[in-house]
């Protein structure tokens, strides 16, 4: 896993420990966040820096815990990039507010190509989730990769399409705000190792840092200052998503937004930033545009769609259901059909795949 | 003189025999009491003196030993008071032996002497192999509900003396049932959540007189009764059993409320507050057939034995509702507690409904101890002193809110944390939830519906309908659907051709585990003869059943 940085060291004897160790050691001691490590690394290499921080404390850390945190993160499949040296990240290097380290698992593939940011919130409808899947997996397949944070509700699913698009699709990149070592969110185990292995995960925090609530929006600047384009799916108007926006126009890199339902109030932002003046991203297609590529994966959805059209009696249940969430009761209220006949109608459309239930609840799908 | 009279004692839902044995003797005059008694035991000397005295009957100088046989077994209540006095009074020569040949005896004395009742009459009297027991009048009923022994009572310990002497004959049972005041509290253990459906009107009672149902049957008797006897056609104003006519609206979960009592099947409600979840619940018993026979008899002991209030005819033939507290602790769930093993909760539930209101509130033990007894309807409560096992068969029928706000499913929005709601899911997921065949949303109903709609069908045709169902079930051999077991199912819910395809497809797609395959099937054999359909199962019943299954209920799922 020994990156071009060749930050990789054999031995472990402190004079042959090389500078990315006392770099991702300084990392580790207690009380340096990100933004005073970039104090601390500022104008001198980082064994002198990490010399200088070690005489200040007590007890006063040794050399050894350099080597022994060293020996952890090569065990951990972990490279280490500082800010400065060669093998950093050239895509991050110019930026106003570069992580001084970075920890990352995975190639560095990811950082090379063209890279679009495709973020949203955790409580995502099944809407959200559709379209950041599609966005996922047409960009990858379009060679670009995505990145994002791993999260629940959007920024699995955008993950989740871009490894869908296969093996030879662009390379996901996600940016996350624990250690590398400290999965979070729990549920997304398995995905977080098909990324690694993919493409890559970056963090500023060292191993077995924990996913405090202020390292996320740390994080998210990051995710603006990789991405050459931020597309916003679905968020609140206050939220993460925010963030990253904010931190995007400060760079001035275009901001994308999905169109949603004026009344969702997960679409809040979205739409206000469409009414700002920012570029739709309808599909994968509106985002190449912008990135000036043209397709040449998987493309758009095909205009027709394949699923069987549904029979007018469960015509009139679709359109009872809308494009919001409703439970079974409320259909069968709305419908005034017996929930004997409701549940055939839904089970039919589910099945031809025009709703999907979930919890009890029944949402329109999209076709895929 | 030694005197050794028969009674009883109480452990768990059983009785357990004692024999009271009183020896009066010349020496230091003293009274003891051995052989394990508990304090309320060890108090009984101080009431039986008071009463003694109080009937002008003498309290002997003499050196008094009373021994409760066998003595490795605890003691514990104030029910043997009147063995102890009868002992002693034939011990000290103030009653022939004689009059109390084949008598066991069994009650609560005051100081005045009166005669009271104490809990747990129904297994302690199954306990006694005497042909004879004297009891309380306020216990009277229950004594009678096993039919098996004579029963006698009187008021006060003057007369139980005066009957036993021959001076006059014992009273007659059924009419000093009638004289003893409804409001006495009639135990000292009557639970907060008793039944409500306790008929205001206690006239004159008892099987003595008017058999299994006859005038006051008519107040136990609930609507399921009243189609096998449409000569005791209850009234559910008289009941006062809430009526299915009062929910409005809400098709869906009157369904599943129909389906949970015509099978079986645990039922979770999922909605947000004043959606009419518990409205809902407090109406299942009412749809659920009376109890019979040895499940009627089970349902009677334990609400003896726990001393919570029974019907006045003593049998009790409604199935129980029980709606626990989400404070409630493991013990007062499951039963237990050092002194004498109290059927819990659930317990008291059998035969009937166990209603969890705030499913997620209640702490994740205590919710783990339900899943033993919930898969084989006995809890065995061990401690250091034995086990029992306590009958625990019921109907689980649990409500949440979809979020700890309860703002989702409002058109609120919801304003919980995803870390908040996550924790909220996962004590609501797992093993327990999976126990649930019918997890159903329920919404709020439309203002206009409240207030101006047609009143829903009432709760005698459903009924009805899910008595039919029921005893389809019972000629297949099970007491519901839901305990068909797995192999069984393709012999008893043969599937229509369209009705497989779609579970199929649910099983290769991953939508359906091969447990849930069987939960669904259960619960479509239920619709299915909820509707009088025939032997197999159509498409449309399958498809309700699994509309009726929904999942966690819990709201949206994260990606």
């Amino acid at each position: 896993m020994s990156g071009p940085d060749g930050a990789r060291a054999g031995g472990t004897v402190g004079s042959e420990l090389p500078a990315e160790a006392f770099a991702a050691a300084l990392a580790a001691l207690p009380g340096v966040g990100p933004a005073g490590l970039a104090r601390l690394l500022s104008g001198c290499d980082p064994r002198t820096a990490w010399e200088r921080e070690a005489r200040r404390r007590s007890p006063r850390p040794g050399l050894g815990e350099v080597a022994a945190g060293w020996s952890a993160l090569e065990t951990a499949g972990v490279s280490v990039s500082v800010l400065g040296r060669p093998g950093y990240p050239a895509c991050l290097a110019a930026d106003h507010e570069a992580p001084a380290v970075l920890f990352r698992r995975g190639g560095p593939g990811g950082l090379e190509g063209r890279r679009v940011a495709v973020v949203g919130t955790r409580r995502c409808t099944a809407y959200g989730r559709d379209v950041a899947f599609d966005l996922g997996r047409e960009l990858a397949g379009n060679g670009v990769t995505v990145v994002s944070g791993l999260a629940l509700g959007v920024d699995g699913a955008a993950h989740a399409g871009a490894l869908a698009a296969g093996p030879t699709a662009g390379p996901p990149v996600a940016v996350v705000g624990s250690g590398l070592d400290v999965v979070y969110p729990r549920g997304h185990a398995r995905l977080w190792e098909q990324v690694a292995a993919a493409g890559a995960i970056l963090s500023e925090a060292p191993l077995g840092a924990r996913p405090e609530p202020w390292r996320f929006p740390v994080r998210n600047r990051v995710i603006a200052a990789l991405a050459e384009v931020v597309v916003v799916v679905e968020s609140p108007d206050r939220g993460g998503s925010r963030h990253t926006v904010e931190a995007a126009m400060a760079r001035d890199r275009p901001v994308m937004a999905v169109p949603g339902p004026v009344r969702s109030a997960t679409s809040d932002l979205p739409n206000a930033l469409l009414a700002d003046g920012c570029h739709p991203a309808r599909d994968a297609l509106d985002v190449l545009v912008a990135l000036d590529l043209a397709p040449t994966g998987p493309g758009p959805a095909p205009p027709t769609d394949p699923r069987p059209p549904p029979p007018p009696g469960e015509v009139e249940v679709l359109e009872a259901l809308g494009w919001g969430r409703k439970s079974f009761e409320d259909l069968a209220v709305a419908t005034g059909r017996s929930p004997a006949a409701l549940g055939v109608a839904l089970a039919h459309l589910e099945r031809d795949g025009w709703v999907s239930g979930h919890g009890g609840w029944w949402e329109r799908a999209v076709a895929r | 003189m030694i005197a050794s009279i028969p009674s009883a004692t109480l452990l768990g839902v059983e009785g357990r025999p004692v024999h009271v044995e009183v020896h009066v003797s010349n020496g230091l005059p003293g009274f003891t009491v051995v052989g394990l008694p508990d304090a309320a035991c060890r108090e009984s000397r101080d009431r039986v003196r008071a009463a003694l005295i109080s009937h002008g009957l003498p309290w002997p100088t003499k050196r008094v030993t009373v021994n409760l046989a066998p003595s490795g077994v605890r003691k514990g209540g104030p029910g043997l008071d009147l063995p102890i006095a009868v002992g002693l009074l034939i011990a000290a020569g103030e009653v022939p032996a004689a009059g109390a040949e084949g008598m066991a005896f069994l009650g609560e004395l005051g100081l005045d002497g009166s005669l009271r009742p104490v809990p747990g009459v129904v297994p302690m009297v199954a306990a006694m192999a005497t042909g004879t027991v004297v009891v309380p009048p306020a216990s009277v009923p229950e004594a009678s509900v096993l039919g098996r022994h004579r029963v006698r009572a009187a008021p006060t310990l003057g007369d139980v003396v005066a009957c036993l002497r021959g001076d006059q004959p014992w009273p007659d049972a059924a009419v000093l049932v009638g004289a003893v005041d409804p409001a006495a509290p009639s135990v000292g253990a009557a639970a907060a959540n008793g039944p409500e459906a306790e008929p205001a009107d206690r006239a004159v009672v008892g099987r003595a007189v008017a058999g299994a149902t006859g005038a006051a049957g008519a107040a136990v008797a609930d609507a399921a009764t009243a189609i096998a006897d449409p000569g005791t056609a209850a009234d559910p104003a008289a009941t006062g059993v809430p009526d299915l006519a009062d929910v409005r609206g809400q098709p869906v979960a009157r369904v599943a409320l129909e389906v949970a009592a015509a099978g079986g099947h645990h039922l979770l409600l999922c909605g947000p507050p004043g959606a009419g979840k518990t409205m809902l619940a407090r109406r299942l018993p009412a749809l659920l057939p009376a109890l019979e026979g040895a499940e009627a008899l089970e349902a009677t002991t334990i609400h003896s034995a726990a001393g919570v209030p029974l019907p006045p005819d003593g049998l009790l033939r409604r199935p129980p509702f029980r709606a626990p507290h989400h404070g409630a602790s493991a013990v007062a769930l499951v039963g237990g507690g050092s002194a004498w093993m109290r059927p819990g909760e659930i317990s008291l539930a059998h035969g009937g409904v166990l209603f969890l209101d705030e499913l997620g509130e209640f702490p994740a033990s205590v919710l783990d101890s339900l899943r033993q007894p919930l898969e084989e309807g006995v809890v065995r409560v061990c401690r250091a002193r034995g086990s029992v096992s306590l009958p625990a068969r019921f109907l689980l029928v649990a409500a949440t809110n979809p979020c700890p706000c309860g703002g989702s499913g409002t058109g609120m929005p919801c304003r919980c944390s995803p870390a908040a709601l996550a924790r909220y899911r996962r004590r609501l997921s797992g093993p327990l939830l999976d126990r649930f065949d019918l997890r159903v949303v329920v919404s709020r109903p439309d203002p206009s519906t409240l207030v101006g709609g047609p009143p829903g069908e009432a709760t005698a045709p459903v009924a009805r309908r899910v008595a039919q169902a029921r005893a389809r079930a019972r000629a297949r051999g099970f007491r519901s659907n839901a305990e068909i077991p797995a192999p069984l199912l393709d012999r008893l819910a043969p599937l229509a051709p369209p009705a497989w395809a779609l579970l199929e497809q649910g099983l290769r797609r991953g939508t359906l585990s091969a447990r849930g395959l069987h939960r669904v099937r259960r619960v479509a054999r239920t619709i299915a003869d909820l509707a009088g359909h025939g032997e197999v199962v159509s498409e449309e019943h399958v498809c309700l059943a699994l509309a009726l299954r929904g999942e966690a209920g819990l709201g949206e799922v994260a990606a």
